[in-house]
């Protein structure tokens, strides 16, 4: 039973990291209808930012404000430059153009900080609390802690503040938004931005965990998906509980189904999305789309 | 003054042009209607005097040239748009709907919430409730009032009726009357509904094919039973 509930910790606290970049995709995707591929890519490539700080002798916990700083410029800038030409193209073409930046941003990080892997240092402490025969990380408590944090932080911003409401409009009816005096052009630029923050924060708890190199994001992007489908793309709690369903499913599948295993595990998001997508096409906590005329 | 004087207004999309050059005035707290059938181009007229189309030719609002800026920019200058089908935030709660009608200013809003539910008292009970729940009647006030939010020197009203019981559609309009007479806001209403509309403006304007085809005050358009048979489609 302690192995069971220890797994389960095990696997949240993954999910946690799950959720983070989860919620990065929904967040675009609530602004602009857009599914962005290429967010794990920006992740990673907020990770080597935050490690070049750190190369040249910046603190961590500096380095990793100095590259959400980057990582909320660079996410505005790639709205702004790449993604507003092809606003309002049919899906297909956005997709596409995301699917670039995904191999751009790749052969970038590789070609600016070479394919080699890279230590990238825990900010948390090593030891770990026991109770009840549980063991949980202070890494994987500081996992949690960063990701509630982001999770409040943006609750804050859309809840309680006219730049968050605004945004809120904008993903709820652009036109109208417009009549109102928004600058939708900026608040789509704004949600982009935004993203990449909180997808750079992902970025850096994955860092220490996996080793930092170019592709070491593909497979978190998987679990993010399956995170962000189960819990319903249009939605940021979704995307977090999903997140922690993700993670718990994946561990208990990898520990206990002999079929599956630590090799096969990573099969589990496919497995997820599908059965999301067939029994509840719009997640746990998103919206059918259903309102009065 | 914030007199509303359209010259020579060109507009339409991409290559198919629908206003060809339509001209009136409407004066300072004074309310126009503009009359006309489906596919007249009345919707187009209102879209660009508020900027959500292109146009040529001349929109001036208190003698300042409103073509050629973008929506964002004519909502500061105090241009409220009621777009047809409402533009409702559905997801949004009622009270941030009305708030977000306010979203280019920054004094006043408290007290303008409840000047809106003066004017609406059915939207106070519902304040928290997602405004894609409300009746059609209900997001109909719901949009007038996100307009008022504005304080807007120019109101325009894109068939307020549609879609509506003929009592609310009353109801609503003599509202428009109150609004307008109190707030000495100017006031573009497009409305299909002839007779509702003369009942409330001044002057009325009959679009037909993008052109205005004839313009007089409202008693006139009224009064004149031929003009009503053949461009309103009703007996007087």
């Amino acid at each position: 039973m302690a192995g069971f509930l220890q797994q389960i910790v095990v696997g949240l606290g993954a999910g946690a990291i799950y959720a983070s970049l989860a919620l990065a995709l929904v967040l675009i995707y609530r602004f602009t209808g857009i599914v962005n591929f290429a967010q794990g890519e920006l992740a990673m490539f907020s990770a080597y930012v935050a490690w070049q700080f750190m190369a040249v002798g910046v603190p961590f916990w500096l380095a990793l404000v100095l590259a959400l700083a980057v990582s909320f410029v660079g996410g505005m800038l790639i709205e702004r430059v790449i993604i507003r030409p092809v606003e309002g193209a049919p899906e297909l073409t956005v997709v596409i153009v995301t699917v670039g930046l995904f191999i751009f941003v790749n052969a970038a990080a590789g070609w600016i900080w070479s394919f080699l892997i890279k230590d990238f240092p825990n900010p948390f402490p090593s030891g770990a609390i026991e109770a009840g025969g549980l063991t949980v990380g202070f890494s994987t408590l500081g996992v949690f802690v960063v990701v509630g944090v982001v999770m409040g932080l943006l609750y804050l911003l859309f809840q309680h503040t006219k730049i968050g409401l605004g945004m809120r409009a904008v993903s709820a009816n652009p036109d109208s938004a417009r009549l109102v005096g928004i600058r939708v052009g900026w608040t789509l630029a704004l949600g982009w931005g935004l993203a990449a923050t909180v997808g750079a924060v992902s970025g850096v708890l994955v860092a220490p965990l996996l080793f930092l190199e170019p592709n070491m994001m593909g497979g978190v992007l998987i679990y993010a998906f399956a995170a962000a489908t189960l819990g319903g793309f249009d939605s940021p709690i979704g995307a977090v509980v999903g997140g922690l369903i993700v993670g718990v499913a994946e561990t208990l599948a990898g520990a206990y189904v002999s079929a599956v295993g630590p090799d096969l595990k990573v099969g589990v998001p496919l497995v997820i999305i599908l059965g999301v997508l067939l029994l509840r096409p719009q997640g746990l906590f998103g919206r059918a789309v259903v309102e009065r005329a | 003054m914030n007199e509303l004087v359209v010259s020579e207004l060109h507009a339409g999309y991409g290559g198919a042009q629908v206003l060809h050059g339509v001209s009136f005035t409407v004066g300072e707290g004074e309310i126009g209607a503009i009359l006309g059938p489906n596919g007249a181009g009345k919707t187009t007229l209102l879209r660009a005097l508020s900027g959500m189309v292109k146009g040529r030719g001349s929109v001036r609002l208190d003698g300042v040239e409103l073509l050629g800026s973008s929506p964002d920019t004519l909502a500061r200058r105090g241009v409220a748009h009621v777009p047809e089908g409402r533009g409702t935030f559905m997801p949004l709660t009622v009270e941030e709907n009305l708030r977000l009608g306010a979203y280019v200013r920054r004094s006043g809003v408290d007290a303008d919430l409840d000047r809106i539910y003066g004017y609406f008292p059915a939207l106070k009970p519902r304040l928290k409730q997602a405004a894609g729940s409300l009746s059609g009647g209900e997001q109909q006030m719901l949009a007038l009032g996100r307009a008022l939010m504005l304080r807007p020197r120019l109101l325009l009203l894109d068939e307020p009726s549609l879609g509506l019981a003929p009592l609310v559609t009353r109801e609503l309009f003599r509202i428009v009357r109150a609004i307008n007479e109190q707030e000495r806001t100017t006031v573009v209403v497009v409305e299909q509904n002839a007779h509702l509309a003369l009942g409330i403006a001044q002057q009325a304007h009959v679009l037909e094919t993008g052109r205005i085809v004839l313009s007089g005050t409202a008693a006139r358009i009224r009064a004149d039973e031929q003009v009503a048979q053949s461009y309103l489609g009703y007996r007087v």
